[in-house]
């Protein structure tokens, strides 16, 4: 199958497709877009980290130690490296007290001033003096142990034990942890979210780009006429073969780009993810997705080639290869879908069925551990497809390509499998 | 031997039988011309020697063996509706063509400058096909048939939308490959053409073939009571003769046939006699296209565009007459 005439026109399609000017900028247009987002992230990371100053100030004298302990026991104290000056001011020199650090905040030498007067106890109500006072990741943090000692110190009086307090007081913690066959069980972050996502995402882009790419070639193909010169030096079934494995490996090799810088930017030194957005990707992840893409490229590409050789132009096609457009649509949602709960039943189904199973089952490899019988049969699957449906694409091609003149209906098409050709 | 033989090709399209029962063969060394109007089913036999379409029933064969990859090799093909990539540089689609053929390195890369070179292209090279003008892209595409050094030159309706330096090139090229003993096959409805340059035809007409062997014994077949004249006058008095079967008006000249071969030198002296004069009386000379509408003009329910429209109306003519 691989001779010398289907080489040559794999040649052409790479040199006209992979190495054609507007497809590298495409291409390379991602992991762009990839480095600058972890490098967004792992900025905002740093910079958040770095050492703010409050003056925290009490009016009840009693509650100063109870922030002390608490406070220094905090993430944020011992992570986040903030740093409390605990004072006790009463509500009327607090203003003057103010008016004295006004410099110090306007100038960022001091973040901000919280004051927990006395009546907060009863109204829970504090007041917080900074230059930018409306910092929401802020107040998250501080709330839960404020909140923690007001509700001591109100239940101190009830006769109630510290245990019986801290139930009470505690909500759900809802901590994921990947099981897996490893020894370690690994408490899970947002990464393997952000992964599945940015793989859909990027499977159906390439998968898009690709198949119409291949349909526009054919359809240039047919409209310009040079398909029947070729067809006298090569056979249908040859120009075809060619044609798809040359945007087969056109597809490959951007996808490869794209999961290579993936990998690059989570495993690079120099870009620092925080530790829940790290990105839990493999090499051999990656072969698999792209062997797995491979297959799915070369049958999605087969079946836009038969579009693309049903019809003469652009426009018929794009109303004509709807129902092979629904084939990757359809998968893509099913993955976006699966972040929400990845052990849904029909995404099961969905990651082994056929063309599904492209975009699926990366998704759903990238969110939890799928048996490799599965993978392997996900794979299996589309070659059997391929093997099924081949022999029919390739005849509608065979006809299709020499014919001109008006839209031929579906009908005919279906005839068309009946010729001698 | 021949160099190519067509055994009862037969080609159906839903309910159109394109092609049915053809069988001819084609010599070597020839200039063939295979003849018909507008979709008689020229193209679809050259698609099915070619190995383009599959036959229904028959084969092609090749010096006695059945065509496929080794035929498709020797040959250079140009179709009638001619196309190249538009992306393409001109000198990458030349060696592109080449390479699909078979044929790729330094020399044919040399080869394929030459031929720029004396198509005037050289300079043109690295341009974009897209960026030639009509009558250059049509240079390169002829370039393209040439270039790989086929045994087989098989040309489909070549002169149509060529200006006439193309056509003048084209004819060139043609002679040149026959000088070298190449085979040359092209289809054409133009019958003046083919009678110029053909010396083996067949004619096809809805599918069939109608006539086929060298142009020369079909010519003298077919001309023996067949008389080309050119004249001054009035010559309507031969429409009641008696010798006279059918006259048929071609503009500069007319064709008439006699009801007996033996009788030109009659009509001659009947001419003289009524003072008609005569300029070429060419005896036992008939043209191609007179043949063609012997054989083929009287059928009337065809779709066959614009030229079987024409010979239609100069049938009737001759009816009338």
């Amino acid at each position: 199958m691989l001779n010398y005439r289907v080489i040559a026109i794999i040649k052409r399609e790479l040199r006209e497709k992979l190495f054609s000017k507007a497809f590298i900028i495409l291409t390379l247009m991602i992991p762009g877009l990839i480095i600058v987002f972890g490098g967004v992230q792992a900025l905002l990371y740093t910079t958040e980290s770095k050492g703010l100053k409050f003056d925290l100030v009490v009016e009840n004298s009693g509650l100063l130690k109870d922030f002390q302990n608490e406070f220094s026991q905090q993430d944020f104290v011992t992570k986040k490296n903030y740093v409390f000056n605990y004072l006790q001011i009463t509500r009327e020199d607090f203003k003057t007290y103010l008016q004295n650090k006004k410099q110090q905040i306007v100038d960022e030498k001091l973040t901000g001033i919280i004051f927990i007067p006395s009546s907060a106890l009863k109204d829970k109500k504090i007041e917080y003096y900074a230059k930018t006072p409306q910092n929401i990741s802020l107040s998250r943090e501080l709330e839960r142990p404020i909140n923690k000692i007001f509700l001591n110190t109100f239940f101190k009086s009830k006769f109630l034990s510290a245990e019986d307090l801290d139930f009470a007081r505690s909500g759900v913690d809802f901590t994921g942890f990947k099981v897996t066959k490893d020894e370690k069980i690994a408490q899970e972050g947002y990464g393997n979210i952000v992964l599945s996502y940015a793989l859909s995402i990027l499977l159906y882009i390439s998968l898009l780009m690709i198949g119409q790419m291949a349909m526009q070639s054919v359809i240039e193909e047919k409209g310009s006429k040079i398909v029947e010169v070729i067809l006298s030096s090569v056979s249908a079934k040859e120009l075809m073969t060619g044609k798809i494995l040359g945007s087969a490996i056109t597809g490959v090799a951007q996808m490869a780009v794209w999961l290579g810088t993936i990998l690059a930017v989570s495993s690079s030194a120099l870009i620092t993810l925080p530790p829940e957005v790290t990105l839990n990707i493999k090499t051999d992840l990656v072969i698999y997705i792209l062997l797995n893409f491979f297959i799915g490229l070369v049958l999605f590409v087969g079946l836009f080639s038969m579009m693309g050789a049903i019809f003469d132009n652009a426009q018929d096609a794009a109303s004509g290869n709807m129902p092979i457009m629904m084939l990757i649509i359809i998968p893509f949602f099913i993955a976006m879908s699966m972040m929400e709960n990845p052990n849904k039943p029909y995404i099961e189904i969905a990651s082994l069925f056929p063309f599904a199973s492209i975009i699926v089952m990366p998704a759903r490899l990238a969110l939890i551990d799928v048996p490799v019988w599965q993978q392997v049969l996900a794979v299996i699957i589309n070659l059997l497809t391929i093997y099924a449906l081949f022999p029919l694409a390739g005849k509608i091609y065979r006809i299709g390509i020499l014919r001109t003149g008006k839209k031929p209906k579906w009908s005919e098409v279906v005839k068309w499998l009946k010729y001698k050709y | 031997m021949y160099a190519l033989e067509v055994k009862n090709l037969t080609k159906t399209f839903d309910k159109l039988v394109a092609v049915d029962n053809a069988s001819f063969e084609v010599p070597e060394g020839s200039i063939f011309g295979l003849i018909g109007r507008n979709g008689a089913g020229k193209t679809t036999t050259i698609r099915m020697m070619m190995g383009i379409y599959l036959p229904d029933s028959g084969e092609v064969s090749l010096r006695g063996v059945k065509v496929g990859q080794e035929f498709k090799n020797q040959v250079g093909y140009l179709p009638e509706e001619r196309g190249l990539y538009k992306k393409m540089k001109v000198l990458e689609t030349l060696l592109y063509f080449a390479e699909i053929k078979g044929k790729s390195g330094r020399e044919i890369h040399k080869k394929a400058e030459e031929y720029l070179r004396r198509f005037e292209l050289y300079d043109r090279r690295l341009s974009k096909v897209e960026d030639l003008s009509k009558g250059n892209q049509q240079k390169l595409q002829f370039i393209s048939t040439v270039l790989h050094e086929p045994e087989f030159i098989i040309l489909d309706e070549p002169y149509s939308g060529l200006d006439p330096i193309n056509t003048n090139l084209l004819r060139e090229i043609i002679i040149e490959m026959k000088q070298k003993g190449k085979v040359i096959i092209f289809s054409t409805h133009l019958m003046d053409f083919a009678e110029k340059m053909c010396d083996h035809i067949v004619m096809i007409d809805h599918g069939k073939i109608i006539l086929k062997g060298s142009l020369k014994e079909i010519k003298s077949k077919y001309s023996q009571k067949n008389v080309s004249l050119t004249y001054d006058g009035d010559i309507s008095f031969l429409k009641s003769n008696p010798i006279v079967d059918s006259i048929a008006d071609y503009g500069n000249t007319t064709g008439i046939k006699l009801k007996d071969a033996n009788q030109a030198q009659q009509l001659l002296r009947m001419l003289l006699d009524r003072n008609v004069t005569v300029k070429k009386f060419d005896a036992n000379d008939i043209s191609l296209q007179e043949i063609f509408i012997e054989l083929a003009g009287h059928e009337d329910n065809g779709t066959n565009g614009l030229s079987a429209e024409a010979e239609r109306a100069g049938k009737k003519e001759v009816r009338n007459a």
